[in-house]
């Protein structure tokens, strides 16, 4: 969506006309879920965010200066009140090992391993199964990057920026490795923890020489 | 070097995946779409300029009192403090205006709206409310307050 086209759907909703409102809620939803699902807050939690998402916009409306930056702000507000909500949870519940989850392991019995069959069983080839079940093999870090990357429509890298808080230069060569790994994963069919035995030692063995 | 051509096939095919497994629930999206019923344009905003959840450092949290969670909202002519305290999905709430004074709170969330008074020192308290996005509009009524004054929305 073009910035002016943003522009005047900004303009009209705070007139109060919901076809524009609904417009903006379409375009920008599947961002807002993805920062959500990214910051992996179950579906109770990144519901809340991205309600209270919509409802800070709803209220800022009138306040949005640059239409060409909505897609930044909304990701902005969804990365903090990910974040928020991330550590009310935190404080809540019993702490995990943060190693292991730090890891993306996922071990046979835990919530999350019914959380990944749910998942595997939505998707209809075993190609897409295969590539899911890597995917989710994946560091926190790439799986929340090709999460926000893959939102639908394709995000700008100042709004992924914004919803990762991490630098616009810094989002291609990341994008470039995760997928690199991940595509490694699927031929090697190695799991994430191998794998990364397995790249440090070739890159030590080339140091050497070897 | 990386294979950019394979890269970019590899992101087509988990794009779908993604779409497959999660794509936003229409509730949600439906609920999105009426957050626009919410706007309030004759109210001041009072932003959310703290909370203990985030505000507060570790130091503190470690000294640590069992309190509940500290907001603080902030517009041009009213502060509202509030402590929300937790018992499964049900939230408590204890508030107290600044400058005090004794006007109607409608406590904004889910899908309705509960009203309340403050007493003539601005204090209030409300509850058990549902989990969940919640703002507080303070409405004329007092001494001080020329224009409604709405929080930011906060999840509580």
């Amino acid at each position: 969506m073009e910035s002016d086209e943003i522009g005047v759907l900004v303009r009209a909703a705070a007139g109060g006309d919901s076809a524009a409102w609904k417009a903006i809620v379409d375009h920008f939803s599947g961002l807002v879920w993805a920062i959500t699902r990214g910051y992996r807050l179950g579906p109770p939690d990144a519901a809340d965010v991205f309600q209270t998402t919509w409802l800070r916009l709803a209220e800022h409306l009138d306040r949005i200066a640059s239409p060409e930056r909505l897609g930044a702000w909304l990701a902005t507000t969804a990365r903090r009140e990910s974040l928020r909500i991330a550590r009310a949870a935190a404080r809540t519940t019993p702490a995990h090992d943060g190693t292991l989850v730090g890891l993306g392991h996922v071990d046979d019995h835990s919530p999350e391993q019914a959380v990944l069959d749910a998942e595997q069983a939505m998707l209809d080839s075993e190609r897409a199964r295969q590539l899911w079940r890597a995917f989710r093999e994946l560091s926190d870090r790439c799986q929340q990057l090709l999460r926000v990357l893959m939102a639908s429509p394709p995000p700008s890298y100042a709004e992924v920026g914004a919803a990762l808080g991490m630098p616009v230069g810094s989002i291609g060569p990341s994008r470039a490795r995760c997928l690199d790994r991940l595509r490694q994963m699927l031929t090697g069919k190695v799991s994430a923890r191998l794998l990364c035995t397995h790249r440090y030692e070739k890159q030590r063995l080339e140091s050497i020489g070897v | 070097m990386s294979d950019e051509t394979d890269n970019a096939d590899l992101e087509e095919e988990l794009r779908q995946v993604v779409a497959q497994i999660d794509s936003v629930p229409p509730a949600l999206l439906e609920a999105a779409v009426g957050a626009l019923a919410w706007r309030t344009i004759d109210a001041d905003l009072a932003e959310l300029v703290f909370d203990s959840l985030v505000d507060q450092d570790e130091a503190a949290l470690v000294r640590g009192t069992t309190h509940g969670r500290m907001l603080s909202f902030r517009a041009r002519t009213l502060s509202i403090d509030v402590e929300v305290t937790s018992k499964g999905n049900s939230r408590m709430m204890v508030g107290q205006l600044v400058p005090p004074q004794a006007v109607t709170v409608d406590i904004r969330h889910g899908d309705s709206v509960i009203t309340i008074e403050t007493d003539e020192l601005g204090r209030f308290s409300a509850g058990p409310l549902q989990a969940g996005p919640t703002s507080l509009r303070c409405r004329t009524g007092g001494d001080t307050l020329q224009r409604p004054v709405a929080t930011a929305w906060v999840a509580i």
